[in-house]
């Protein structure tokens, strides 16, 4: 095996395992343990799934330029619809959350699609849309609610034993991990959209449909949360039908760090394995607060999850000056 | 050039059609009767508690009095209060009754800039607020737990379960610096035989979990019954906190609110007995009938009530005062420890036939209306 | 054909203006809708202007400063957070000392510190502005939550006393401050060269570098001056209410962005871009807000007012952006 096999399994695969021993040797010292028992695992699962698949739909837009505030409105307008139509439909019945699961990634999808032809009709910066679009979501979702908790329709039998169940959750990931790495990376949809987002113009005049492309874009990010409004609904057991005012914006910011772990992670192996990996990182991380919530107030989680992504960001944007520092090259040079 | 001139002249012109259509569907309103207008603030738009007090004063009050109430929307900190209350003013409101807390004292006096009545319904300012404000002659008055009501409720609660010989309890609540909460978990500690920080002094104890912004279980000390963990249950760690608390497997959840809205199903389903301070709805009915809920402290829907009937009697000149001061009582928790007992509680104080009626309140109502038949109404009920 | 030439320009002139003049429009419909609406259902005007103005001056304060990032082409959505915190720690400088001048010092320099944090990080470390200014958001709103917690105790808040600031709480007084920071951001806009720099900047950073412009000055001057908006709103705010809680100032971050384009400010910055548009948007933005809550009733209505905005802005959005449509997707 050539040294650029070992160097790429060794990007991949560091940040992911400086966390887990960082952490660890911390809940070591402490006498505690990150992962007690079999249901902190699904929990682990779960929220590992819910931050590696926000990552992805946020990165896909992001990275062709187009900032979308509007994912987290889609999560819950979707996963709102869908309990309250399996609810009435099938009540307590054994399919009831297979049945929401399905119907929140269609409905996402179609939120989705509203958000991508409202942006290309528009014409104005995506950006700009989303903003129109999160405040229009929510008030929809406040509409149907009336602003208050679902919870009869979330707190199924069936829901509980399908989240309850990390295997079920390790497929959907597994799923959405190689539908996501087939249509981006392997497809020609996907090589339409690296050029795309390479060379908007060139790309353009080679010919390529632009619109189809983008709008198609905000469909798969719409099913994705569609999947993650179905996830936080089935890991919370209630949903949050008051967020106005741009409440619901706060879980796009949860996926910027593990979508530039991921990036850094995507240099040596793939960027959505390196999404998943984040995704694992962060819910250690979230895992390890719990342990610790008695000591580390919410507050301080938000400050370390903000310094821990200025921290990476200035590493990322400086490499190779800390690298050339901590090898003493500027030394050798003079 | 001159299609995408038109174009635009379209477009605006259907910019300020649409805003005639919507300002033109005001003129289209009947115009309603004169009444009382009352304003009402709220923090809490969604939970079962406040929704329960909405119905009683939309569907019941107004129709049994000539009065509106206006909500406003979830107010999140002072600035939306104070805005909130002049909205009221220009609305031609005569009165606020308040539901929400983020600065109660900016509120009242807001109030009486505005010479708007001013009461506070479930809740209570701060002992030393009071005495400022008592004398000010638009400060009705409060009527909702105090702070020694609210510590009541929770030793009570902890003294159940210590009775019952729990061997060791999960809690949860707390939310710092909510001083209500703060209140009922000190209550529960010393309830269940706890010393905090040493002392098993309400003050002391309450004074510490201000200080530390937390319950510190490491200050715990409980020869009894074991404190196996607590948690607030902030953000993306609650569902773990949760997991924790279930983990340690104690023989009951005590919790100090919120804790049936959110972590029913998941408390029925791992078999543990659970308490909470809550309401009187159809959802902790089914949690006491068939599930692990069985201790429930709350409040009737028509609680608030009387402070209307104070709050009217303001409006129309026959303000009721203790010696001059604004009214101040205190409401206690009813207690449900059984599924009979919940569901003679729901059932008293169902919509059309509240426990705070018309006949009731038409008592207190009125020009002749004494401090002491006040207060014997409140205290009663 | 020289002619008809002219003509094309004239028109194409003509409606230039109009589309310049859109958002101002816009406002002047919505106060006209809005005065109606509240005239027609008998409540106080005169109040409710006075509730428009208050409501929309911490606002149109912030968001002018803000203008100066956002012509940048970067953007900023910790300014909530920054007023919090110059808030909070202008109160309890306070309550230490009893020294107002000393308040009102500690709150221009946590405002203009913040920003400036924002600055160095991104000029020092080549961090993306907006995730710096993501990453700063949750930082100050936790360490504002946690010193109103230790400090609010059983209030919830930190307050100063009622009496120390309630004489400014009055128009006048707001207007004044409002209408001297805006006419010191219109002179530093529009007649120096840091607006017409920063302006080149926004438009095209690559050409605006080689003739010699630094980006970090600029951007720091930025960040600085929306640091000073930060601060008066923090402190307008105090004036306006005397306690501070974990919820002031909340939805400032993200109304500033709907306000800012609302008045007709393009999100990419560069020439195009006005100082006048956070004024204009910031009012506009309130006054629809709150013609929807007079006209919808119920408790239904939040939602629906808030989607009848929404259309509302990106129609407004829609139509004053009209003569700069790309063929390609816009970014």
């Amino acid at each position: 095996m050539n040294m650029n096999f070992y160097k790429r399994v060794l990007g991949t695969v560091v940040i992911p395992l400086v966390f887990l021993l960082v952490l660890l040797f911390i809940c070591q010292i402490n006498g505690r343990v990150m992962i007690a028992n079999q249901v902190s695992f699904t929990n682990f699962v779960i929220y590992a799934a819910i931050i590696m698949i926000t990552t992805i739909a946020l990165s896909i837009n992001l990275n062709s330029g187009r900032f979308d505030f509007s994912l987290g409105s889609i999560a819950v307008l979707s996963s709102v619809i869908s309990s309250k139509i399996s609810y009435a439909l099938l009540g307590q019945s054994a399919a009831s959350a297979f049945i929401m699961f399905i119907l929140s990634m269609v409905i996402g999808g179609l939120l989705g699609f509203i958000s991508g032809r409202l942006y290309n009709f528009l014409r104005i910066p995506p950006i700009i849309t989303s903003l129109g679009v999160t405040l229009i979501y929510e008030g929809i979702t406040y509409t149907i609610t009336s602003g208050k908790y679902l919870m009869a329709e979330v707190q199924t039998a069936s829901m509980s034993a399908f989240i309850s169940n990390w295997v079920n959750i390790a497929v959907i990931v597994l799923v959405v991990l190689a539908v996501i790495i087939y249509i981006f990376n392997l497809s020609k949809f996907g090589a339409e959209y690296r050029a795309l987002k390479n060379g908007q113009k060139v790309a353009v005049n080679t010919g390529i449909k632009e619109v189809p492309n983008a709008i198609w874009c905000y469909v798969i990010c719409g099913i994705l949360m569609g999947i993650v409004g179905f996830l936080n609904a089935g890991r919370n057991m209630t949903i949050n039908g008051g967020a106005l005012n741009f409440g619901s914006i706060s879980i796009m910011f949860t996926a910027f760090l593990p979508m530039f772990i991921g990036g850094f992670i995507g240099r040596y192996s793939n960027e959505y394995i390196g999404y998943l990996l984040a995704g694992i990182c962060m819910s250690l991380l979230n895992s390890t607060f719990a342990v610790f919530a008695n000591e580390i107030t919410a507050s301080m989680q938000s400050i370390i999850n903000a310094l821990l992504l200025v921290v990476f960001l200035i590493y990322l944007n400086n490499e190779g000056k800390i690298v050339n520092l901590f090898t003493f090259r500027w030394l050798r040079r003079n | 050039m001159k299609a995408k001139y038109a174009n635009f002249a379209k477009k605006a012109t259907a910019l300020v059609l649409v805003g005639a259509v919507l300002t033109g569907s005001v003129f289209a309103r009947p115009k309603k009767a004169k009444n009382v207008k009352i304003g009402v603030l709220v923090s809490d738009v969604s939970g079962e508690e406040a929704l329960g007090f909405r119905a009683y004063y939309e569907k019941y009050i107004a129709s049994a009095y000539n009065v509106t109430f206006k909500y406003t929307e979830q107010l999140t900190n002072a600035e939306e209060e104070k805005s909130a209350i002049e909205k009221f003013a220009a609305q031609g409101c005569k009165a606020i009754i308040s539901l929400s807390s983020s600065d109660r004292v900016t509120q009242l006096q807001t109030c009486s800039d505005y010479k708007l009545y001013y009461a506070i319904a479930s809740g209570m300012l701060e002992d030393d607020q009071y005495e400022q404000y008592k004398n000010n002659p638009y400060f009705v008055g409060q009527i909702g737990p105090s702070m020694e009501t609210e510590f009541q409720a929770g030793l009570e609660m902890g003294r159940y379960f210590a009775a019952k010989g729990v061997k060791s309890v999960s809690i949860y609540g707390a939310f710092i610096p909510n001083p209500m909460h703060v209140y009922r978990t000190a209550g529960v500690l010393i309830g269940l035989g706890a010393t905090y920080g040493g002392t098993n002094d309400k003050n002391a104890v309450v004074g510490q979990l201000f200080g530390d912004s937390r319950v510190n279980v490491a200050k715990i000390s409980s020869p009894k019954v074991a404190i196996k963990s607590y948690f607030q249950g902030f953000g993306e760690t609650t569902t773990d906190e949760l997991n924790a608390a279930i983990q340690a497997k104690p023989d009951a959840f005590l919790s100090v609110g919120m804790a049936t809205t959110f972590f029913t199903s998941q408390l029925n389903a791992a078999g543990i007995e659970f308490s909470d301070i809550d309401s009187f709805t159809s959802g902790n009915g089914k949690a006491m009938k068939d599930g692990k809920l069985v201790y429930l402290a709350g409040k009737y829907s028509s609680s608030i009530g009387p402070i209307f009937a104070a709050v009217i009697n303001a409006v129309n000149g026959n303000s009721i005062r203790d010696k001059g001061n604004a009214i101040s009582l205190s409401q206690n928790y009813l207690v449900a420890k059984n599924y009979a007992d919940f569901d003679k509680f729901y059932t008293s104080d169902s919509g059309s036939s509240p426990i705070f009626d018309k006949s009731k309140l038409d008592s207190v109502i009125g020009s002749n209306v004494s401090y002491e038949a006040f207060k014997s109404l409140v205290e009663n009920n | 054909m020289e002619n008809q030439n002219k003509k094309k320009i004239g028109k194409y002139r003509i409606q230039e203006i109009m589309l310049t003049l859109m958002p101002g429009i816009a406002l002047l419909v919505l106060f006209l809708m809005f005065c109606i609406a509240v005239i027609s259902k008998e409540y106080m005007l005169s109040l409710y202007l006075k509730i428009i103005f208050n409501e929309g001056v911490v606002l149109a304060l912030v968001a002018t400063g803000a203008v100066f990032i956002y012509t940048l082409g970067s953007f900023d959505i910790s300014l909530g957070a920054s007023t919090l915190l110059s808030a909070t720690l202008g109160v309890m400088t306070y309550n230490t000392t009893e020294n107002l001048a000393l308040m009102i010092i500690v709150i221009f320099a946590t405002g203009i510190g913040c920003s400036l944090l924002s600055s160095l990080l991104a000029s020092v470390f080549n961090i993306p502005v907006f995730v710096t200014t993501v990453a700063m958001m949750s930082v100050l709103s936790a360490i504002s939550a946690q010193l109103i917690t230790s400090n609010g105790g059983a209030l919830g808040g930190i307050s100063i006393p009622a009496t120390l600031l309630k004489g400014l709480d009055n128009p006048p007084f707001k207007i004044v401050v409002l209408a001297l920071w805006f006419a010191i951001c219109l002179f530093v806009f529009n007649f120096t060269k840091v607006g017409r720099k920063q302006k080149f900047l926004g438009g095209n950073p690559v050409c605006a570098q080689l003739t010699g412009i630094s980006v970090n000055k600029y951007a720091i001057i930025a960040f600085v001056m929306a640091g000073i908006g930060v601060a008066l709103g923090a402190f307008l705010t105090i004036v306006y209410t005397p306690s501070v809680t974990t919820g002031t100032a909340g939805s400032i971050g993200m109304n500033i962005l709907v306000a800012i384009v609302f008045g007709g400010m393009p999100i990419s910055g560069g020439p195009r871009s006005k100082i006048y548009s956070s004024l204009v948007g910031g009012f506009s933005y309130i006054l629809l807000t709150n013609f929807l809550k007079i006209v919808i009733d119920g408790n239904a209505g939040y939602g629906i007012s808030q989607i009848i905005s929404a259309v509302f802005f990106l129609l407004v959005v829609y139509i004053a952006s009209m003569n700069y449509r790309t063929k390609m997707l816009p970014r």
